[in-house]
């Protein structure tokens, strides 16, 4: 290879191609590959999503209820429906973070909220917060819930979204300000 | 609501039949405007309601 050339273009056996390219940046730096087998990961297959709620959702008791999440904040891959099925369909395969909020205003007899991770339609991961039962929530007590796990997604079919549940009473999935809301987001965090 | 005509059909249930961990059964809405429905139901005694009894 040429020393000074800028960039190397690698041909695919049948087709494509990739090109290397080094910026035109003064300074010298090592990038090293590690003695490993697996696929290298750069941004534009890593995808990455947050989501949000940015209305009340009202809901009933006892009942698992999927969290309308029709915001985005960004959704790089173009991975998240937010119009539909509120659900993330990530198109690469690997290992995703995810982390999600379910902010809740709830009643004076509500006791008991869970923050549900579902996979391809099924509960994957819940993070439950049973109060005290001698305690409840205020009549107008707000409470956020918080879970975060890490699945496998195949990269072509499965599919994770959020779900919220809570314990008598009556009771929304409240809406404050974007920050303060119900929220799903993950990204890539290894490849398959 | 689907939890009153499955209390209504079972007059033994009680919400604590319809709780994460503590219950055998769950109602599920996937906010997709066809309401609640049936997700999981393994009641130890009680048969699944059938579509005509909740109908």
């Amino acid at each position: 290879m040429d020393d000074s050339m800028s960039s190397m273009i690698l041909n695919g056996d049948t087709s494509g191609a990739i090109t290397v390219t080094v910026p035109a940046v003064a300074g010298t730096n090592t990038a090293t590959l590690p003695a490993a087998t697996g696929t290298v990961m750069v941004s534009g297959n890593m995808p990455a999503f947050s989501a949000y709620a940015n209305a009340s959702q009202t809901v009933s008791s006892n009942v698992n209820t999927k969290v309308v999440l029709q915001n985005k904040n960004f959704d790089t891959n173009n991975c998240f429906d937010a119009t539909t099925n509120y659900r993330f369909t990530p198109t690469v395969a690997g290992y995703y973070q995810f982390n999600a909020q379910l902010f809740l205003a709830g009643s004076a007899t509500t006791t008991q909220i869970n923050l549900l991770i579902y996979k391809n339609g099924g509960s994957y991961n819940e993070r439950l917060v049973d109060l005290n039962p001698s305690a409840s929530l205020t009549s107008d007590g707000e409470l956020i819930v918080s879970g975060s796990t890490i699945i496998y997604m195949n990269g072509t079919t499965d599919y994770v979204e959020l779900y919220g549940y809570y314990y008598l009473g009556t009771s929304t999935f409240s809406q404050n300000s974007q920050a303060i809301t119900s929220r799903f987001s993950g990204s890539l965090v290894r490849s398959a | 609501m689907l939890i009153e005509q499955i209390k209504s059909i079972y007059p033994s249930l009680t919400d604590e039949d319809f709780r994460p961990i503590k219950g055998t059964i769950v109602i599920q809405n996937d906010s997709d405007g066809k309401g609640d429905y049936i997700a999981k139901w393994e009641h130890p005694t009680l048969a699944r309601p059938t579509d005509e009894e909740l109908a």
